[in-house]
């Protein structure tokens, strides 16, 4: 690693390659030093927009830069083998992608199976993890505030796809609706209470066959604790996607989501937390206050040569879990 | 102009159904704000109680607000401060029309079709050239025509100001030709080039050493009392305030997305130097009576 300031490149500029970079640029142990993108249009304004930062089309071409560290924020079916080809090809041994990790559990677990053999710090986007309300979720779950978890339920929601004639010719993202949006609620789910398994599962089609706008599911998870989870980009009034769960415990229930954190104790008892009561302070704030916090947490790993969670391994049980969802639902065999 | 120099202006989250406190806020208050006809009489109602303007993201939304204000007559001296690019819009349009040329596409037609000759061919040099300096041009010339086509001549359009999330994204990868070109851009037009940020103290260090002048330039930004979206803290906020030449911060947020009690919120602004004026969201009649009372007794 280089001694005054950590390499990095992001590879993909789209919305999520731009807050990145945006981020990563403002870190004061960080050097933006390439751009990876593939579209020839967006190259030639890019190569217009920056003074220091070099423009390729190959992840190959990152060898050149010695790199501490790749951001891999490209669409999501590419994520497997641009991964691969940045740890094959040696690009860097610090990788974050962008979530989820890949497209399904075989390619998540090949990757996991490539940082087992070569190492480096590797990090997943589940940026919820870095939200305020959620953290301090986890800590009061984790203190036992509301006892032993009984039973959760989860949603997902956005408004992309609201209000979207049916019956005319669009098509929602191949990429569905579980991996794009409904991952994060699995992911916390994940952190809040442990690895869990499929019991049933519903997933509908609103813009013709084979897209997956909307899924139901319950889980048990390894406690026995049981688990709903609600997921649809087609729901009224969630101009920004929103994450949320009920959890239910022997001494109260919490409710959660991106905005506020509620508890409900069986004492009678009742606690309501903003983010403005959190201390959702960050030194820059570009989209989400957790963005920067997810970058921070990635860049101290790489400097200091930790590991993060949620790594690649935690990332890979979420794409195992949407594969067991769509195998339930009857959508893959 | 409002009290002590202050400019009133109307915020038109609700108008958009944004609540910054939390969504279910804003479920919970219904539609009724994102109505138009309604969100333009709230505008009328603030007006008649101290508010001189309105600040608004461009938006499809907003733009007939305007409409309906010229049409009622209502935008006689109106003060507009426009945001662009919608850019909440925008991503997910991306999202719905198939990325970003699909966004493109869309918003080539519409510069086409608004009949705004030099905003086409300027971005047809952009384009060409990959030039980004003509397509920003090519971009604030559709956006203004739009403004003032929809709000009419009896409204003055004060600043166009860039918009959070791009003047954020700008400011982090350290885009400087791009503050210079857009002030340089406005002031050539007789608009006073503005910044909507949620990174004040950053935005105006890196404004100083990129040596645009701050007593041109406008600037909206989250002021609070108890610190929220005020980045990095609440003291560098102020600080970087107080070193300002002159009033040039329209201060957002004031009540901490409803967090706060207007009273408290005015009190805090009334103690802060350099605020050249305040936008605040109203959803409700009562509610924008009484907001834009409050402040112009306590502004005053």
């Amino acid at each position: 690693m280089s001694a005054e300031k950590l390499k990095v490149a992001v590879v993909g500029f789209g919305k999520m390659g731009m807050l990145h970079a945006g981020i990563l640029s403002v870190l004061p142990r960080v050097q933006l030093v390439a751009v990876c993108e593939k579209s020839g249009l967006v190259r030639r304004f890019l190569k217009n927009l920056f003074k220091d930062v070099s423009v390729v089309d190959d992840v190959g071409e990152l060898k050149d830069f010695g790199l501490d560290a790749v951001y891999v924020t490209t669409p999501i079916a590419s994520h497997f083998a641009i991964v691969k080809d940045v740890y094959d090809l040696g690009v860097a041994s610090n990788v974050f992608v962008e979530k989820p990790l890949a497209s399904n559990y075989d390619e998540a677990e090949e990757l996991c199976g490539l940082t087992r053999r070569l190492g480096g710090v590797n990090m997943v986007g589940y940026m919820r993890r870095f939200s305020v309300t959620f953290k301090k979720a986890k800590e009061l779950l984790n203190h036992g505030v509301i006892g032993e978890p009984a039973s959760f339920s989860a949603y997902a929601y956005s408004s992309d796809f609201f209000g979207i004639d049916k019956n005319s010719k669009f098509h929602t993202p191949k990429v569905g609706v579980l991996r794009d949006l409904g991952c994060h609620a699995i992911d916390l789910a994940l952190w809040f209470f442990g690895d869990f398994k499929v019991k049933n599962a519903k997933i509908d089609s609103l813009f013709g066959e084979g897209s997956e706008d909307s899924a139901f599911f319950e889980v048990e998870t390894d406690d026995g604790v049981g688990g709903k989870f609600d997921v649809s980009w087609c729901v009224d009034g969630y101009r920004m996607p929103e994450v949320g769960f009920t959890v239910e415990g022997s001494r109260g229930v919490m409710r959660v989501n991106d905005d506020t954190l509620e508890l409900s104790l069986n004492s009678g008892e009742k606690f309501r937390w903003f983010r403005h009561d959190l201390k959702d302070d960050v030194g820059f704030w570009l989209g989400a206050p957790e963005y920067y916090r997810e970058d921070e947490f990635f860049v101290d790993a790489v400097m200091r040569g930790g590991s993060v969670e949620p790594c690649f391994e935690a990332a890979a049980k979420v794409d195992r879990l949407i594969d067991e969802v769509l195998v339930k639902a009857g959508l893959v065999g | 102009m409002g009290s002590q120099g202050k400019v009133l202006l109307v915020g038109d989250n609700p108008f958009h159904g944004i609540s910054h406190l939390s969504q279910e806020r804003s479920r919970v208050r219904g539609d009724t704000p994102t109505n138009p006809e309604y969100a333009a009489r709230l505008i009328g109602l603030s007006v008649e109680n101290g508010a001189d303007g309105f600040m608004f993201s461009v938006s499809g939304t907003t733009l007939s607000i305007l409409d309906i204000l010229r049409k009622n007559g209502d935008n006689d001296g109106l003060r507009l401060y426009a945001i662009v690019p919608y850019a909440y819009e925008y991503v997910r349009l991306a999202g719905t029309l198939g990325g970003v040329p699909g966004l493109a596409k869309k918003l080539v037609r519409e510069i086409v079709f608004s009949g705004n000759f030099r905003a086409v061919a300027s971005g047809l040099n952009g384009v060409v050239r990959s030039d980004l300096a003509s397509l920003v041009k090519t971009y604030l010339l559709y956006e203004v025509s739009r403004v003032k086509r929809s709000a009419g001549g009896k409204a003055k359009l004060e600043s166009v100001l860039l918009h959070q999330l791009i003047t954020d994204l700008c400011l982090g990868l350290g885009l400087d030709w791009i503050f210079k070109l857009y002030t340089e851009f406005l002031l050539k037009k007789g608009i006073t080039p503005g910044f909507n940020t949620g990174n004040f103290a950053l935005l105006v260090k890196k404004l100083k050493k990129w040596d645009i002048d701050l007593e041109k330039v406008a600037i909206a930004a989250p002021f609070n009392k108890v610190g929220f979206q005020m980045v990095p803290s609440k003291e560098e906020c102020e600080k970087a305030l107080a070193d300002l030449p002159k009033p040039n911060v329209l201060a957002i947020s004031i009540l901490a997305a409803g967090y706060l009690k207007p009273q408290e919120a005015v009190d805090y602004i009334a103690g802060l130097p350099n605020i050249k004026g305040v936008a605040v969201g109203v959803s409700k009649e009562k509610h924008a009576v009484e907001t834009f009372k409050l402040l112009k007794e306590r502004l005053s």
